[in-house]
C-alpha cells in the first residue's frame, strides 16, 4: 500500500470538499478500499475518513418508506428489527454478503459504490479497459464469474448484493456533493459500460450517498453461492412483485440488471409456480453466455423463480 | 450465561484526543482554512502520526503511519503477536479482534480507525492464568490443531457468546463461517462453543491446569476399545515378560484386529521393551487426551515461526516475476538501496523447486530463467514492512517475455512452448514427492514411468467378458495453509539460525548447510509450533535462502513470511491429473485388468504421478499403470498430503463404481469381492452399517433437491524409514522433560509424548514438559507422511523405560519421581528408534498399508448444480491409537478437505498470460464452517506388532478417499457421473443434462 495523507472531516461539508480534491478517495468502513490500495489498484494522496461522521448511520421507518443512512453496517441491515420487517430482502441482502467480521464495518453506502471484484480488475498486472486500457481480459479469459449480460466492452458483474436488492425495491439515494443535492432513482445511479466502462455510478468528484430511501413494499432476494460459508454469488435474484413489479438480477450484468419481459408477465398477478416459471424463463431472454459461464442462466432462472415464489408467498 | 464482560463501545473520539503533537496536521489545517468556509478537517501523515490506542483494557500511545492496518500494529509495535495475519485481506478471519464489542478483520482496519475504541485481542480473553470459559472449551474438546486460526476462531466464538447466550450450532456455524481452518476443525468447534455457552458462570475461568483428565468422555467410537482379545489369550507369556529380557530376540505377541487377535512370534531388536501389542492395557496411551499445549494455542501465546521478534530484526520483501515464461535482462536495486529504512538486498542467483536439467544449459545466463509467475528474482529488507514493501516495488527488472503454457492439453501438442529444453530430474522431500529416474522425456511430457504386474495387459483385456474405459480429471489445488511459508533468519559469526515455518527442521538444516557451505552445526533450526503444512513445508526454500543472504549481508536478523499470493505461486501445490482407466472383469466382477494411463502437472516441476491406488489397492490378476508428467510453466507442485492418492483415488474409486453398476453389484460387494484387506474388509462392515448403507442406497428422493450415498477407500503406506531418538530427563527435583526435533505442524506430537511418556513412567500427561522443534534437540523424525506419531513414540517410549531403570535401580516399584529426588541428580534415558521388527519384510504384506473407507451422504440441487455434503462415516485404522481426539480431530480434516477438493478448489490461471487470478482465499474457495458435514469419525485398532508402540499414521489416509466417495454420491444422486474435480455447479449441470463439461 502507497502511503497517504488522512483526512479526518469533522462534518460532511468539509467531507465533501476535501472528497473533491485531485487525488483524494473517500473511505468508510475501508474493506473494500483497503482491498484496493493493498493491490494498488488505487494509489491516492488523501484518504477522506467518512467512518467517523456523525449522523449518518440512521434508521428510520416512516410512512411508507425506510430510511437509511450510508454509514448503517451491512451487520445493522442484517440484524435490525426495524429493517428487517421494513424490508427482509434488503436484510437477506446484507446477511448474506461478505463475512461476519465484514458485515460490522462494511457500509451500506460503500457497499453500493463498491468497485468490481473481477479477478482482472483486482489484478494490478492487468491493465483493462475499465481502468483505461484497451482490453477487457475476462471475455477471452477465465469468466466463468462473469456477467452473461451487457458484457461486450467488459464482462464485471455488481458486486453489491444490496444493489440487487434496492433495486427491486425501487430505492432511491439522495447525493449530495460540491454542487449541492440531488436524488437519484437506483436504475439511474448504476452506469453501463456502454456509456462509461471506467465508472460503475454516478457519483461525481466529491459527491456521496447520504440517504438511502427504501419503499416498503413486498419482495424477496435469493443468492446461489458454490460454497455457503462466504462466497460471491453465481447468481442472484431479487423480485417485487406488484402493479409496479421489479425482476432484477445479480451477479448477470455490469449493472443491477432489470427484466422487462419478466416484469410485465407478472404485473398484477399473483405469482403461482407457473408463472414464476414462465417469468423466470423470461427474465434470462437475451443473455448471451461467454465460453466459460453459460451455467449461469441455469442458475439465474433458478434464482428468479425461487425470488419470485417466496415473494409472492407460494414457497 | 457466558462469564465475560461486555466491553461498551466508543469513547468519543475527539479533534483533541486524537491529535497528539501533530503540528504538522496543525499547520496544514490552518493553510485550508483560509481557503474555505468550512472547518477544514485534520490532515494526518503520509509520515507516522502519534495515536493512542485502548488495546486490553491499556492505552498504549504509538507512531503510526496513517496506512498501518490494525493488525499490523498489534503485531509489529505493540508485539501482540496472538492476533495472526492469514490472507491479509479479510477473507479468512485469522486476524480476528474486538473493537467494541463486534469481532472486525483487523487486516482490513485501519489503525488510526481503532483509535477512541477499546480493542480486545486474543491476549486480552484469558485473566491470568484463568482460560476464558470458551478457551477452556477449545482445549478440552481439541477445537484445535494446528492452532494459528485457533486466536481468530476463539475471538468470533467469544463475540457470538457476548450476543446470543444459547446459540444454536448453526448460531455457531454462523459465526465463524468467516474463519478458515485449512486442518479442518470445525466441528469441534462447535462442540467447544456450544459447551462454553452452557458453562455456568461458577464456573467462567478454569485453571489452566484442570484441564479435563485424560479418559474424559469424547464421541470417539468406542469400537477399538472392545475388550482386546475376545476368547482369546488374554495375556500371553511373552506379555508379562515385558521387562525381562533385554538380551533375547524372539517374542511372541498379540496381533490383528479387534475380534481376531492371535499371536505371533516376531523378532525384535535386543534392548527393546515388549510391544504394547492387542494384549496391552494402557492407562493414558489411547486415551481421548486435551493436547498439553492447548493451552498455549487458545490464549495466542504459541510462538509461531511467524511471530518470532528479535531485537533489530528486519522485515523483507520480495520482488517477484510477474510472467510465466522470461528471460531476466538485467537487475537494478540502486534506487531500492536508498528508500528509507532499506538495509539490504539481495538478487537471487539460484532458484529451488523445479525440475533440475540434467545437462546445464550451456548459454545459461547472469539470473535464473524465470518458469513461473511468482519466481523470486530481487528482495530487499528494511526497518518495517510497509517500508521492505515499497523498496520492492522499486527494484527495477528488465525482463523479456517468452511464450509460455499453462494449460496442461495445450502443452502435449507439437510446438508448444517448451518449459525444459532437455532432460530433467526432481527429487523428492521427507514429505514424499519426487520423481523417477531416467525417465524418458519429449517436448513437454516426461514419462512414462510404468509398473507391470501379472501378465500381458491387452490379453487380459481382450479375455475379459465385461470392459470399462473411462477418462477423469482433477485439477491443481494449492496446501493453503494458513500461515504462510517464511523464516526469521539471524547470520551470526559463530553460526546461524533460522526460525522457520516448517514440518521438517532437520530438512531446513541440511538444506541451508549445503546452500551456504556451512558444516550443520553451525546451523540451527528452530520451530515451536508450526501453522499448518500439509506436505509442502519441508526444506529451506527460496524464502529461507534469501532471508539468509540478507541476514548476513545487513548483519541483523531478517524476518521473510510470505504474502497468500505468493503463498498460492510458488511454493507447492497438488499436481492435475488426466486419468484413462480401463478395467476388465469378469461377469461375478473379479477384476482380470486394470490398466490406468496418467498425465498430470506439477508445474515446472516432476511427480504428478497418481498410480498409487490403482497399483495398490485391488489386485487385478494383471496390472499395468502408466504415469506421466507435463511440465508447464506454473509454480513447482509439492508433496500434499498422500502426494498423488486423491487424484488416483478419485479416478479408480469411481471407476470400480461404474463397473459395479455395470455388473448390477452393490458398490461395496463389488469391493468385497476384489479387495481381501482385513483392515478394509472390517471397515466397510463396519461403515456400511453405522452408515446404514443398504437403507441409504435404496432411498428415493424426490423433487429438485436429490439426496445420494457414496463410498470409497483408499491406503496409504506404513513408512518406517526417518531415523527419530528422543531423550527423557527425569530431574533431580522430580520434573519430567521430554526432548525431540520434531516439528508439530498440528498431529498434536507434543502430546502424543508426553503420554507415552506418562504411560512409562507412571505420571499425567500434564506433568510431562516436551520440548520439540530444534535441531539442538536429539533429532526427531520430519512431519509428514504419516509417520511422525508412528516413527518418534517407539524411540520415546524406549527413552522413558531406560530412564526409569535408571531411577529405580532394582527396585522397580517406588515413584520414579522420588527415586530421581532420592539420588539427588537427573537421570536420563536416550533412544533412537531401533530399527523395526522386520518391518516392510513382515510376512502379511497387509501391514505394510494403512488405509480406510469413507461413506457419504450429498444433497445435489438439480436446478443449480449445487452439491452440499450432509454426513459422513469415516472408518480408518492406524495401528494403536495414542490420543483419540487428535486422531478424530485428523480424520474430521482430512474429510473437510476432501469436500473442499471435491466441491470447490481449483487453480484458476489466465491462459493468455499464464498469470493465476485466484490467487487469493476469496477467489480461491477452501470449504469453510457451513460447508462442512456431520462426521462420524470410527478409529479401527489394527495390531501389526511391528514397533514397540505398534502405532501407524492417519493425517494422510482421512483425507484419500473423500473427493471419490462424493463423485460416487452425486452419481447416486442425480444418475450422471462427473468425472471431473472440482464438482462445480457448471460440471453437475452439464452432466445432468448429458454434455460433458
Amino acid at each position: 500500500m502507497k502511503a497517504f495523507t488522512w483526512v479526518e472531516p469533522e462534518d460532511l461539508q468539509s467531507a465533501i470538499a476535501a472528497g473533491a480534491q485531485r487525488g483524494a478517495l473517500f473511505k468508510a468502513g475501508g474493506v473494500d478500499v483497503g482491498d484496493r490500495l493493498k493491490e494498488h489498484i488505487d494509489e491516492p494522496a488523501t484518504l477522506v475518513n467518512l467512518r467517523r461522521l456523525q449522523g449518518l448511520d440512521f434508521v428510520d421507518v416512516d410512512g411508507g418508506a425506510l430510511r437509511l443512512g450510508p454509514l448503517v453496517t451491512l451487520a445493522t441491515i442484517a440484524d435490525d428489527a426495524r429493517i428487517r420487517k421494513a424490508a427482509p430482502a434488503l436484510a437477506d441482502a446484507a446477511a448474506a454478503a461478505a463475512t461476519p467480521q465484514i458485515r460490522n464495518v462494511a457500509t451500506l453506502g460503500g457497499n453500493i459504490a463498491q468497485r468490481p471484484r473481477c479477478w482482472y480488475f483486482r489484478k494490478e498486472d492487468f491493465h483493462c479497459r475499465r481502468k483505461g486500457g484497451t482490453t477487457c481480459f475476462a471475455i477471452d479469459g477465465q469468466n466463468e464469474m462473469h456477467a452473461v449480460f451487457d458484457n461486450d466492452l467488459c464482462a464485471i458483474v455488481h458486486p453489491s448484493g444490496t444493489a440487487t436488492a434496492l433495486t427491486a425495491l425501487g430505492a432511491s439515494l439522495l447525493l449530495r456533493g460540491p454542487g449541492g443535492e440531488r436524488t437519484v432513482a437506483i436504475d439511474d445511479f448504476f452506469v453501463r459500460p456502454e456509456r462509461d466502462v471506467m465508472r460503475e455510478n454516478v457519483l461525481q468528484p466529491g459527491e456521496l450517498i447520504v440517504e438511502v430511501r427504501v419503499p416498503i413494499r413486498q419482495a424477496a432476494y435469493v443468492k446461489l453461492m458454490e460454497k455457503q460459508s462466504f462466497d460471491w454469488p453465481l447468481a442472484e435474484a431479487a423480485v417485487a412483485p406488484g402493479a409496479e413489479p421489479r425482476v432484477v438480477l445479480g451477479a448477470a450484468a455490469p449493472v443491477p440488471w432489470r427484466a422487462p419481459k419478466a416484469e410485465a408477465l407478472i404485473k398484477g398477478r399473483k405469482i403461482d409456480e407457473q408463472l414464476a416459471v414462465q417469468a423466470a424463463k423470461a427474465a434470462i431472454e437475451g443473455a448471451r453466455p461467454l465460453q466459460r459461464n453459460e451455467y449461469k442462466i441455469a442458475l439465474l432462472q433458478t434464482a428468479v423463480k425461487r425470488a419470485l415464489l417466496a415473494a409472492g408467498g407460494v414457497a | 450465561m457466558y462469564g465475560a464482560i461486555a466491553m461498551s463501545d466508543q469513547t468519543k473520539l475527539t479533534r483533541r484526543g486524537f491529535v497528539k503533537g501533530a503540528g504538522v496536521a496543525a499547520s496544514a489545517a490552518a493553510l485550508l482554512e483560509g481557503a474555505t468556509k468550512e472547518r477544514p478537517p485534520a490532515r494526518f501523515g503520509p509520515g507516522a502520526v502519534s495515536i493512542s490506542l485502548n488495546v486490553n483494557g491499556e492505552e498504549r500511545r504509538l507512531q503510526v503511519e496513517p496506512r498501518a492496518t490494525l493488525v499490523s500494529v498489534l503485531r509489529d509495535q505493540l508485539h501482540l503477536t496472538g492476533t495472526k495475519i492469514g490472507c491479509d485481506r479479510g477473507a479468512c478471519g485469522a486476524c480476528t479482534v474486538m473493537v467494541g464489542d463486534t469481532p472486525v478483520a483487523s487486516c482490513m482496519t485501519f489503525a488510526l480507525d481503532a483509535v477512541g475504541k477499546p480493542v480486545m485481542t486474543i491476549e486480552g480473553l484469558a485473566r491470568g492464568d484463568q482460560l476464558a470459559p470458551i478457551q477452556a472449551a477449545f482445549v478440552a474438546h481439541d477445537a484445535l490443531q494446528c492452532g494459528f486460526c485457533t486466536p481468530g476462531m476463539v475471538m468470533s466464538c467469544h463475540a457470538l457468546l457476548l450476543k446470543n447466550a444459547s446459540p444454536s450450532e448453526e448460531d455457531v456455524r454462523r459465526a465463524v463461517s468467516g474463519n478458515t481452518c485449512r486442518c479442518g476443525t470445525y466441528p469441534k468447534v462447535f462442540e467447544a462453543a456450544l459447551t462454553a455457552a452452557r458453562t455456568p458462570p461458577s464456573r467462567a475461568g478454569v485453571a489452566q491446569g484442570e484441564l479435563p483428565p485424560p479418559g474424559a468422555p469424547s464421541k470417539a467410537d468406542a469400537w477399538g476399545n472392545r475388550s482386546p482379545v475376545e476368547g482369546g489369550t488374554a495375556e500371553t507369556d511373552a506379555g508379562k515378560a515385558q521387562d525381562k529380557g533385554e538380551g533375547t530376540n524372539e517374542r511372541s505377541f498379540v496381533v490383528g484386529l479387534p475380534g481376531a487377535l492371535a499371536p505371533k512370534e516376531r523378532k525384535v531388536p535386543p534392548g527393546e521393551p515388549q510391544p504394547w501389542d492387542g494384549s496391552a492395557r494402557l492407562r493414558v496411551v489411547g486415551q481421548p487426551t486435551p493436547r498439553i499445549d492447548g493451552p498455549e494455542k487458545v490464549t495466542g501465546r504459541a510462538r509461531y515461526s511467524f511471530d518470532v521478534q528479535l531485537p533489530g530484526m528486519l522485515y523483507a520483501a520480495v520482488a517477484r516475476s510477474p510472467h510465466a515464461h522470461a528471460r531476466i535482462k538485467s537487475v537494478d536495486v540502486s534506487a531500492a538501496q536508498t528508500m528509507p529504512g532499506v538495509a539490504a538486498t539481495y538478487v537471487v542467483e539460484r532458484v529451488l523447486g523445479p525440475a533440475k536439467l540434467k545437462l546445464k544449459s550451456a548459454a545459461r545466463g547472469k539470473y535464473p530463467l524465470v518458469r513461473y509467475e511468482g519466481q523470486p528474482v530481487a528482495a530487499v529488507a528494511a526497518q518495517t514492512q510497509a517500508q521492505a514493501e515499497d523498496a520492492a516495488r522499486a527494484i527495477r527488472i528488465d525482463i523479456e517475455v517468452l511464450p509460455h503454457v499453462a494449460d496442461i492439453d495445450d502443452a502435449r501438442k507439437p510446438g508448444a512452448p517448451l518449459v525444459f529444453p532437455g532432460p530433467v530430474e526432481q527429487a523428492g522431500t521427507a514429505g514424499g514427492g519426487g520423481a523417477a529416474k531416467d525417465v524418458p522425456q519429449e517436448g513437454n511430457v516426461r514419462g512414462p514411468v510404468v509398473a507391470e504386474r501379472g501378465g500381458d495387459i491387452e490379453r487380459a483385456f481382450a479375455e475379459s467378458p465385461v470392459r470399462l474405459e473411462q477418462e477423469y480429471r482433477t485439477e491443481v489445488q494449492t496446501h493453503s495453509a494458513i500461515e504462510t511459508h517464511g523464516v526469521v533468519a539471524d547470520w551470526r559469526h559463530d553460526g546461524v539460525t533460522l526460525y522457520a515455518s516448517t514440518q521438517g527442521i532437520h530438512s531446513v538444516q541440511d538444506e541451508i548447510a549445503t546452500l551456504f557451505k556451512l558444516p550443520k552445526s553451525k546451523v540451527r533450526v528452530i520451530s515451536e509450533f508450526t501453522g499448518g503444512g500439509f506436505g509442502a513445508k519441508f526444506g529451506a526454500g527460496n524464502y529461507g535462502a534469501i532471508a539468509l543472504h540478507l541476514s548476513k549481508k545487513a548483519k541483523r536478523p531478517v524476518r521473510l513470511f510470505l504474502d497468500r499470493r505468493a503463498e498460492h505461486l510458488a511454493v507447492g501445490n497438488r499436481p492435475s491429473s488426466i486419468q484413462q482407466i480401463r478395467i476388465g472383469a469378469a461377469k461375478d466382477g473379479e477384476l482380470l485388468a486394470l490398466q490406468l494411463t496418467a498425465h498430470g502437472s506439477a508445474g515446472c516441476a516432476a511427480g504428478a504421478g497418481c498410480a498409487g491406488p490403482v497399483k495398490n489397492l485391488y489386485p487385478a490378476r494383471v496390472m499395468r499403470s502408466e504415469e506421466n508428467d507435463v511440465f508447464l510453466h506454473t509454480g513447482p507442485a509439492a508433496a500434499f498430503r498422500a502426494p498423488g492418492h486423491p487424484q488416483g483415488a478419485f479416478g479408480l474409486e469411481q471407476a470400480i463404481d461404474e463397473l459395479a453398476e455395470k455388473l448390477g453389484i452393490d458398490p461395496l460387494a463389488l469391493r468385497d469381492r476384489n479387495d481381501q484387506h482385513p483392515a478394509r474388509r472390517e471397515e466397510r462392515r463396519v461403515g456400511a452399517q453405522k452408515f446404514r448403507w443398504a437403507e441409504a442406497r435404496a432411498r428415493k428422493s424426490s423433487g429438485t433437491l436429490k439426496r445420494g450415498v457414496g463410498f470409497a477407500q483408499g491406503l496409504w503406506y506404513n513408512f518406517d524409514r526417518s531415523p527419530s531418538s528422543a531423550e527423557v530427563l527425569i530431574h533431580d527435583d522430580g520434573s519430567i522433560e521430554c526432548r525431540s526435533g520434531v516439528a508439530d505442524i498440528g498431529g498434536g506430537i507434543r502430546t502424543a509424548c508426553a503420554q507415552v511418556v506418562a504411560e512409562v513412567l507412571g505420571v499425567s500427561p500434564n506433568e510431562v514438559d516436551v520440548r520439540i522443534g530444534d535441531t539442538a534437540l536429539p533429532q526427531g523424525p520430519p512431519s509428514g507422511g504419516s509417520q511422525t506419531t508412528q516413527m518418534l513414540t517407539p524411540a520415546v517410549r524406549l527413552a522413558a523405560e531406560r530412564a526409569k531403570r535408571e531411577a529405580l535401580g532394582l527396585d522397580a516399584t517406588s515413584d520414579v519421581r522420588a527415586a530421581a529426588r532420592k539420588l539427588g541428580r537427573a537421570v536420563r534415558g536416550y533412544a533412537s528408534r531401533a530399527r523395526d521388527y522386520d518391518g516392510w519384510q513382515d510376512d502379511d504384506k497387509f501391514t505394510a498399508t494403512i488405509g480406510g473407507g469413507q461413506f457419504v451422504e450429498v444433497e445435489v440441487d438439480t436446478e443449480t448444480g449445487i452439491v452440499r455434503v450432509v454426513r459422513a462415516v469415516a472408518v480408518h485404522d492406524c495401528g494403536r491409537p495414542v490420543n483419540r481426539l487428535a486422531i478424530e480431530s485428523q480424520i474430521n480434516g482430512g474429510i473437510i478437505q476432501g469436500v473442499s477438493y471435491a466441491l470447490h478448489e481449483r487453480r484458476t490461471i489466465d491462459l493468455q498470460t499464464g498469470k493465476m487470478v485466484n490467487a487469493d482465499l476469496e477467489h480461491y474457495r477452501i470449504a469453510g464452517a457451513r460447508d462442512v458435514p456431520k462426521i462420524e469419525a470410527v478409529i479401527l485398532e489394527h495390531f501389526r506388532g511391528r514397533t514397540n508402540t505398534d502405532v501407524s499414521g492417519i493425517g494422510e489416509p482421512a483425507t484419500v478417499p473423500t473427493c471419490a466417495a462424493i463423485a460416487n454420491a452425486v452419481a447416486h444422486a442425480i444418475g450422471a457421473r462427473v468425472r471431473s474435480l472440482p464438482l462445480t455447479p457448471a460440471r453437475v449441470l452439464a452432466a445432468l443434462k448429458g454434455v460433458p463439461a
